[in-house]
């Protein structure tokens, strides 16, 4: 029989392969551009409206580089990270990679991404404010250039409470009681039918937003779990005493919404009068609901030790560590990030555009609910962001989520099931380490 | 004597171990020169497969086990470390028993419904292969990934079984958002997609001789006579097939809590059956090793679980050969 | 037909029915989604249908990179490689499992049964390695020639038990007439095993279609994506989802597998119906 691959060589040279393939050392290829064709893969992730826009504007870089072919690579969410992983260990990951913060740092500590200082030659990030760009550095190298902004809001549906004759709350000083208090006004006007809030708890911004209120932080400068088992308490209870009360929906209601998708969520069905959204999903929200929903900013910024809101980046561009084609997949990058044209296409699908010119640029383009997006995104006050979560702790979101459910299904008090989150995590984090 | 009456003398002594498992030869033969020569022509495929395509990476798997492995980097050398953290592994100890449930519950269901209408659809039904094209559809649709939101629209808070609780005043629950009852409706899905079991039984109904049931016929046997004394004993062969697979497959599952939990387990961990939370240890939390671990100690688990049914077998299998 | 037997056919159609309906509920709310304007799909829940439009159908048709009927023959290829890679090797294995007396056959029946007791997950990274060096990667190789390998031993096994129910006196009667090995499996067993050769079509149709995690892998190039990968790709957590398009789209890729059920179950019909010895 002819092998292909001889027996021999597959019993030991799988085990062999993966040690030898995944070598680090600087490999990849040169920067410098080449002038043969290139054939750069992009990945990203998205539902079709985004694959629809990303290659459009595909076809609009290769005809400003007529050498360069890009082939498109997108999968959904969950595909995407197995994907990345499996084809990253066997070096065999796309050039361009669309990155999300949970997994910057776990991707750049381990070497699959690129030190973007390399190709600066043909990257450009001087449209991008420092802060902003600082987001997308891990260990102080720059590994991702951030696509766009999003910043945590509170979304309500004033129609509804039009049609309950409560008064819009004076989002500048609002405070946690205060949504409280109003939320079960909703609910005692909606009956049953709509809660005053859609509870929260499933993912890392409003954790994150409530830390730094408090004036602490969610993770420390050494990448350690720096929020305190009081802190975290505290937000549990105050999302006990939401279901308790009435004013959020019992928990397996709640559970059920909140790992569903986007538009069976409270919010998006008219089932709840205020929610905790990133301001970048009005957009879809108001597709899903049809009636009015309004951008608010979030309670107790005022009375806060230190500001919660921060602008986070939607997502980043990166470049694999070992792409043949550094220097191309650079001006690919380049062109995400600084071509107007580009920008016209994409719009805010992956966040309000970091690069100012751009965003005042595009604004008029905007449809409503974008604009508003926008509007709001200059207008909210802003603390410095938090740092990249930590090698290891890319998994936070699905640890709240568990912990989030064990309380709220009373299989764990807060107290116990914030220590035990905080356990968790650092252990993950340790263990990556 | 009547063909029904052999065969009922055949199969009327179970003390008398009958049934034979693969190993075990029906007389002793000498090993065939000619028959090993035979052996390799006819297993040629399978056995370039099992060498280039299966061992490799099932050895490289075993030999991950004992390592550190983050994907990204190479492993690393940690010899029983993996294990020995399975041992505390608190997550690890619930998926096992939300994995067992899910195998000596659903299974058992599974194949009894397959069963009990693989012989009904098979006794002159008229309309009987649409009948059974309609019962074999939601197989079609077990690993989709609609099947989320489709099991939403019956077991959610605001899906069909609410409803029809309804209807006699029953209060309903979230029995898919709730960690009581998540596992359950879970079981129940399994059990939904009988479909694939059900063929299988279909088809073993297929091969056996009407004479038996002509013969019996003439006896003067009625159905349920008929069912105990020729169908369940000749469908052994099949039974032991379903359950030896379905069993593996059980403890396999993967794809249904992944759709429906969306990837998380949960909730609390109620749907985290053992595969699910390797997956996740291997993809996200880019834990290779030590889910190459649990993946092994998965098979060392199945294969004891096939061992023993592979031993029960020869009480109470029948084969005709 | 007596009254009597008349009541009892029609009780036994009444109840397959109800029991048939009961179980499509998820089916037939799919397919009454995919007919509804998008946004009322959630709002409006149950069966009843008020206002019936095609326009998910062309949407999603149109949606992906590539018009849909790509995927659909990406899958079909692949099925179709599966298939047939399965029927042949698995077959002839099987006969040597069950048939032949050979060296070393109770261990390589462990082994062979052991090879489906490891989940996917843990050997796919180094099975992707090994198919990554062979540069098979972006193909359908990986997807189609482990089947024409025999690796789906679930058939082999299968396969096995049925063989066994076949008596011996035919391979004996067979042999007397002059066949060998090959035309005992050529004439008497393949024939007689019919019903688990549809058996293995169906389910490796079944299976293949519907697997998700390989093709997700393996092929890189949106235009060879297969139904699976598409249809995930309709999906996304943090924007909305395009459910109209994705259930219509499930309609359409659900029809030809049902229609290859309806097809391919008159082949579990045909089996030994009589004595089988001819």
């Amino acid at each position: 029989m002819r092998h292909v691959v001889s027996r021999r060589s597959v019993l030991f040279g799988v085990p062999a392969a993966l040690a030898l393939s995944a070598c680090s050392g600087s490999g990849g290829g040169s920067t410098e551009l080449s002038n043969e064709p290139v054939t750069l893969r992009f990945t990203w992730w998205g539902s079709d409206a985004r694959h629809q826009r990303t290659q459009q504007v595909i076809t609009l870089f290769q005809e400003k580089h007529p050498n360069i072919t890009v082939k498109g690579e997108f999968k959904d969410w969950n595909g995407y990270w197995d994907s990345l992983a499996t084809t990253a260990a066997a070096q065999e990951a796309p050039d361009v990679i669309q990155m999300d913060e949970l997994y910057l740092a776990s991707y750049a500590e381990r070497g699959a991404l690129l030190d973007l200082s390399r190709v600066s030659d043909h990257l450009d990030t001087g449209g991008i404010a420092e802060d902003v760009l600082a987001t997308g550095k891990v260990e102080d190298k720059q590994y991702g250039v951030p696509t766009g902004l999003a910043a945590y809001s509170m979304v309500v549906n004033t129609d509804l409470l039009d049609q309950y004759g409560i008064e819009v709350p004076d989002d500048d000083t609002w405070s946690w009681d205060d949504l409280k208090e109003i939320g079960a006004k909703v609910s005692a006007a909606g009956g049953g039918k709509v809660t005053g809030v859609q509870s929260w708890g499933f993912d890392m911004g409003g954790l994150n937003i409530w830390t730094r209120q408090s004036g602490g932080r969610l993770f420390g400068d050494d990448g350690n779990v720096a929020v305190k088992p009081a802190v975290v308490a505290d937000y549990w209870r105050y999302l006990v005493e939401l279901a308790d009360k009435g004013i959020a929906p019992p928990p397996s209601v709640t559970v059920e919404r909140a790992t569903a998708t986007l538009d069976q969520s409270g919010t998006a069905t008219n089932a709840s009068a205020f929610g905790t959204w990133w301001n970048t999903q009005l957009t879809s929200l108001s597709a899903a609901s049809g009636q009015h929903l309004t951008l608010l900013k979030l309670p107790g910024e005022a009375d806060a030790k230190q500001r919660g809101v921060y602008h986070k980046p939607s997502m980043y561009w990166s470049i694999f560590s070992r792409s043949k084609h550094p220097g191309e997949a650079a001006l690919l990058v380049d062109f995400l990030a600084n071509s107007q044209d580009a920008a016209e296409v994409m719009l805010t699908d992956r966040g309000v555009p970091v690069n100012e010119k751009i965003r005042t640029a595009i604004e008029p383009k905007l449809d409503p609910a974008d604009q508003a997006a926008v509007r709001y995104l200059n207008d909210i006050k802003v603390s410095p962001p938090p740092r990249v979560t930590p090698n290891g702790a890319s998994d936070i979101e699905k640890i709240l989520q568990r912990h989030t459910e064990q309380v709220l299904f009373g299989q764990a008090k807060p107290e116990d099931a914030a220590t035990s989150f905080i356990n968790e995590l650092q252990a993950e984090i340790d263990a990556a380490a | 004597m009547t063909v029904f009456h052999e065969l009922r003398r055949r199969t009327a002594a179970p003390a008398e171990p009958r049934g034979r498992v693969p190993g075990e030869p029906r007389r002793k033969r000498p090993a065939n020169k000619k028959d090993n020569l035979a052996a390799l022509v006819f297993l040629a495929p399978w056995l370039a497969g099992l060498l280039v395509i299966t061992i490799g990476p099932m050895i490289a798997s075993l030999v991950l086990s004992f390592t550190n492995y983050d994907l990204l980097q190479p492993p690393e050398w940690a010899g029983f470390d993996n294990f020995v953290r399975m041992l505390g592994d608190e997550r690890l100890h619930s998926s096992l028993q939300v994995t067992f449930v899910y195998v000596f519950v659903s299974v058992p269901v599974q194949l009894t419904i397959a069963l009990l209408l693989a012989v009904v659809l098979d006794r002159g039904v008229r309309g009987m292969a649409f009948y059974r094209s309609i019962f074999y559809l939601p197989s079609l649709l077990g690993s989709s990934v609609a099947i989320a939101i489709l099991w939403q629209q019956v077991f959610g808070t605001e899906g069909l079984v609410n409803h029809f609780l309804g209807l006699f005043g029953v209060p309903g629950r979230g029995w898919i958002s709730e960690p009581g009852t998540a596992l359950s409706s879970l079981i129940v899905l399994n059990v939904w997609t009988f479909g694939a079991p059900m063929v299988i039984f279909l088809a073993g109904l297929r091969q056996i001789p009407s004479m038996y049931y002509e013969a019996a016929a003439v006896d003067g046997a009625g159905p349920l006579r008929r069912f105990r004394g020729i169908t369940l004993p000749l469908l052994t062969p099949i039974i032991f097939f379903n359950l030896v697979l379905q069993i593996i497959h059980a403890f396999q599952a993967f794809t249904q809590a992944f759709v429906v939990s969306n990837g998380t387990g949960g909730p609390s961990d109620s749907t985290l059956f053992f595969t699910l939370y390797a997956y996740q240890r291997a993809f996200r939390n880019f834990d290779m090793g030590y889910a190459s671990a649990m993946a092994w100690f998965l098979l060392v688990v199945i294969a004891a679980f096939t061992a023993i049914n592979f031993y029960a077998a020869r009480f109470w299998v029948f084969y005709d050969d | 037909m007596t009254t009597r037997a008349r009541v009892r056919s029609v009780v036994k159609h009444l109840a397959l029915i109800a029991t048939a309906t009961l179980m499509l509920y998820p089916v037939l709310w799919m397919v009454v989604s995919s007919l509804r304007p998008q946004d009322k799909i959630f709002q409006e829940p149950g069966l009843l249908l008020t206002e019936a439009q095609v326009r998910n159908y062309s949407d999603g048709w149109s949606a992906l990179a590539d018009t849909f009927d790509v995927y659909l023959v990406n899958s079909a290829i692949v099925v179709l490689g599966a298939i047939i890679g399965n029927l042949v090797s698995c077959s002839m294995a099987a006969y040597a499992f069950a048939r032949l007396d050979f060296v070393g056959r109770r261990p390589l029946f462990a082994v062979m049964l052991m090879t489906i007791m490891l989940p996917v997950h843990v050997v796919i990274v180094p099975q992707y390695i090994l198919f990554s060096e062979l540069g098979w990667l972006n193909t359908f190789l990986p997807l189609i020639v482990p089947k024409l390998l025999a690796t789906d031993a679930f058939f082999v096994f299968l396969m096995v038990q049925f063989i066994r129910g076949i008596p011996r006196e035919l391979d004996d009667a067979a042999r007397i007439d002059g066949c060998g090995h090959g035309g005992i499996f050529l004439r008497v067993i393949l024939p007689l095993m019919t019903p688990a050769l549809a058996t293995t079509a169906i389910f490796t149709f079944i299976w293949t279609w519907n697997d998700f995690f390989s093709q997700l892998i393996y092929l890189t190039d949106p235009d060879k994506y297969t139904v699976p990968v598409a249809l995930r790709s309709f999906m996304d957590a943090t924007t909305g989802t395009s459910w109209g398009s994705m259930f219509a789209m499930s309609v359409v890729s659900l029809v030809p597998v049902f229609l290859a059920f309806l097809i391919g179950q008159r082949y579990l019909v045909r089996g030994i119906a009589t004595t089988g010895i001819k």
